[in-house]
């Protein structure tokens, strides 16, 4: 295999004539770790929600959460980007849709929200199936002293579902930073689109893709290790939490 | 205190409560027996809204549950509730356990609900398990602590679903003399259980359901005299005969 | 709004779509799905195995495609078999290779790992008395394998290796980004040619929401009926 390596790459300065090819790859972990943050406050918020209103008595409100779950779940991560940053801003009112292109960082605030909304989906499944993985009695018990329905799901069965879903609500985090790659396709300078472009002027290949691999593996370790630490501190005698994260990406 | 009237309730197409009705008075001690399946868990979660009925009514203190303008959760904050699995809440301490309900529904303080809460420990011989919590306990100190949990509410009457039919053997007793001291107290219960030891001796009276019926309604005496009814005798003959 | 919408822009493209694009979204689904599965399922067993630098590799070689991002991949592979294509026919410089053999190489060694942790829990699924049965009676590992434990875990695993071929088939659209005529690629080229992204990507949407919809219902069917069976 011919290739000329030269891992000094790292240290020379980028076209942009200030910063190394490693700060601008350091720049690409940070936007990738905002987006993702950002977006998993929107999944928790929304996808709590959903998936409440999933198990909830109510059936209009519980196929409304259905249709949501069903909706992010079946268009490709991609194809959702392009539908918020191409589509949307034509299909509202012009007024709105020239503010929404005019935005500074229109691609950062689109994929917060992309992301968002599509990671809520899949808390919102989890979520689910963690609280119907409590017994009914539970719920029963709740009621039965007197604490309102929000006043149950509240104290009593959120606090467990949430225990027993941390697992695969870490594969979801995960997922989203991952995701946030997908980013790229619509100008976001994240860290595989920092590399895509040390790449590009560099001619570097495999140095670039080598050093965001790294990161991300070193991000993959700690935010693994962080959530088992978390596990711990939040464990219930006599509970084990629903198996390690899941495999669906 | 507590009105059943004609009760009746379906799942689907499947009639698991025929127009039941009977009563209990203020601190009386009704016993529901029968087969598995014959809807008498179904009937006594029906007393505190648990479960929905269809027909018929059911008062409590005066209050109409099946009303859809009565406050059920303030109705159920008056009705001490014990399941057959405890249903303690495993993330909270047992002391805890025992002060959500009086803190999120009764508004009491901190303070105030914890002296509550640790005189129902000592009722129940628990008080030096406050700070433990229900996964290290065994299924006969949950059940009791359960029970405080419903006494710290000062229920008006109490609902015991097969208190005791999830407990080994050896536990049965320590969770039986809690209610029967309770029972001599004068609490109003409606105690839906196969122990028939525990029945004849506190027992005011005793409900025999199959199939969705009351088949029985007796006192007592009467009803471990001679039943009326043979599906109630074949009942007791299987029964005692363990 | 949506009134000045060129509904034709999609019928006159539709034979592009759909034989160019959506022909090859599904050859590589259904590919990829294949070699994913067999790959998978040799890694998962290096994964349980007890000799330990089959399961250390196997364990690293899945943690490592699951912490980087598909897009990532795609960007190694489609750089780097030229590379080793170089390397195995010892040409003098990098060798031209066709996309659908880069995004087949990719997807297939992604989705390799994810498939690896379906076929492990199904493995781990099966009771361990069927392993000792088998050997009992005088089967060596593979027979053991091929015969009782692996056709077993594949049955109970189908919805969910069915759902991950979902997962799969909207992953595909991600090749986007090395400019492949996927059908994502193909509503994308005459979106920018014709100057109608909103027709194009609604368009494009619908019908991926179609077809996984469509195919998680029927996964989910299967479920119920695999679910009564046993």
């Amino acid at each position: 295999m011919k290739y000329n390596w030269n891992w000094g790459i790292f240290f020379e300065i980028s076209p942009d004539g200030v910063h190394t090819y490693l700060g601008s790859l350091m720049f690409g972990m940070v936007w990738t770790l905002a987006t993702a943050l950002s977006a998993w406050i929107i999944a928790l918020a929304v996808g709590s929600v959903i998936g409440v209103l999933r198990t909830a008595p109510n059936p209009w409100l519980a196929r409304f959460a259905n249709g949501y779950v069903e909706l992010f779940r079946n268009i490709p991560l991609l194809v959702q980007m392009f539908l918020w940053y191409f589509v949307l801003p034509e299909v509202v009112p012009s007024s709105i849709g020239t503010w929404l292109k005019q935005l500074p960082n229109a691609s950062f605030y689109t994929t917060v929200f992309c992301l968002g909304l599509y990671t809520a989906a899949r808390v919102a499944e989890q979520l689910r199936a963690g609280i119907l993985s409590l017994r009914s009695g539970q719920r029963m018990a709740g009621l039965a002293m007197g604490l309102t329905l929000p006043q149950t799901y509240r104290y009593v069965l959120l606090p467990m579902a949430y225990r027993i879903i941390l697992p695969p609500l870490t594969s979801e985090f995960l997922n989203i930073i991952k995701n946030s790659a997908v980013a790229l396709t619509i100008g976001l300078m994240e860290l595989t689109a920092a590399a895509r472009s040390m790449q590009e002027f560099s001619f570097q290949v495999f140095e670039a893709f080598t050093g965001a691999t790294i990161i991300y593996i070193v991000i993959n370790i700690i935010v693994v290790n962080g959530m088992r630490i978390l596990e711990k501190r939040l464990s219930v005698p006599g509970y084990i939490s629903l198996g390690k994260p899941a495999a669906a990406h | 205190m507590i009105e059943i009237d004609n009760v009746s309730k379906w799942y689907l197409d499947f009639q698991v409560l025929k127009g039941c009705s009977t009563n209990v008075a203020k601190g009386e001690v009704v016993i529901v027996c029968g087969p598995s399946g014959s809807g008498k868990s179904t009937l006594i979660k029906c007393v505190n809204g648990l479960e929905p009925f269809q027909k018929g009514n059911i008062t409590v203190d005066g209050i109409s549950v099946g009303d859809v303008k009565t406050n059920l959760p303030k109705l159920r904050a008056r009705v001490g509730m014990v399941f057959q699995h405890f249903e303690l809440f495993p993330h909270m301490s047992v002391l805890q356990n025992l002060t959500i309900g009086q803190i999120k529904v009764l508004g009491r303080d901190e303070e105030e609900s914890r002296v509550r809460a640790f005189k129902l420990l000592d009722r129940v011989g628990l008080h030096e398990f406050a700070d433990k919590f229900p996964g290290n306990l065994s299924g006969g100190q949950q059940q009791r602590v359960a029970i405080a949990r419903a006494l710290a509410m000062d229920p008006i009457a109490m609902l015991f679903d097969e208190p005791t039919s999830a407990l080994d053997p050896e536990m049965i007793n320590e969770v039986l003399d809690v209610m029967v001291a309770l029972a001599k107290d004068g609490m109003t219960m409606m105690v839906v259980t196969h122990e028939m030891g525990f029945a004849r001796s506190v027992a005011n009276r005793v409900i025999f359901m199959d199939r969705g019926e009351i088949v029985e309604d007796a006192k007592k005496d009467d009803f471990f005299g001679k039943p009326r009814s043979e599906r109630a005798q074949l009942f007791l003959s299987k029964i005692l005969h363990h | 709004m949506f009134s000045d919408f060129d509904w034709d822009v999609i019928l006159r493209s539709l034979p592009y779509l759909f034989f160019d694009g959506m022909r090859f979204t599904l050859m590589l689904t259904a590919l990829a799905t294949a070699g994913g599965i067999v790959i998978g399922t040799l890694l998962a067993l290096m994964r349980l195995s007890s000799f330990a630098p089959f399961s250390i590799v196997a364990g690293g070689y899945v943690n490592l495609m699951r912490s980087m991002p598909l897009v990532l991949v795609i960007f190694w592979i489609y750089f780097l078999v030229p590379y080793i294509g170089q390397w195995v026919t010892g040409a003098s410089r990098p060798i031209q290779v066709g996309a659908l053999v880069t995004c087949l190489v990719t997807f297939t060694i992604f989705e390799a790992a994810y498939f690896c942790e379906i076929m492990r829990a199904g493995i781990q699924s099966i009771p361990r008395g069927q392993t000792e049965a088998a050997k009992a009676i005088g089967m060596t590992y593979w027979q053991t394998m091929g015969d009782v434990i692996l056709p077993q875990a594949f049955r109970n695993m189908i919805p969910v290796l069915l759902t991950q071929t979902i997962v799969l088939f909207q992953d595909t659209s991600l090749v986007y980004v090395i400019s492949v005529t996927d059908f994502l690629g193909a509503a994308s080229k005459i979106a920018q040619r014709d100057g109608r992204l909103v027709e194009m990507y609604l368009f494009a949407a619908v019908v991926y929401f179609i077809v996984s919809l469509g195919a998680s219902i029927m996964v989910r069917r299967l479920q119920r009926r695999v679910a009564i069976v046993r």
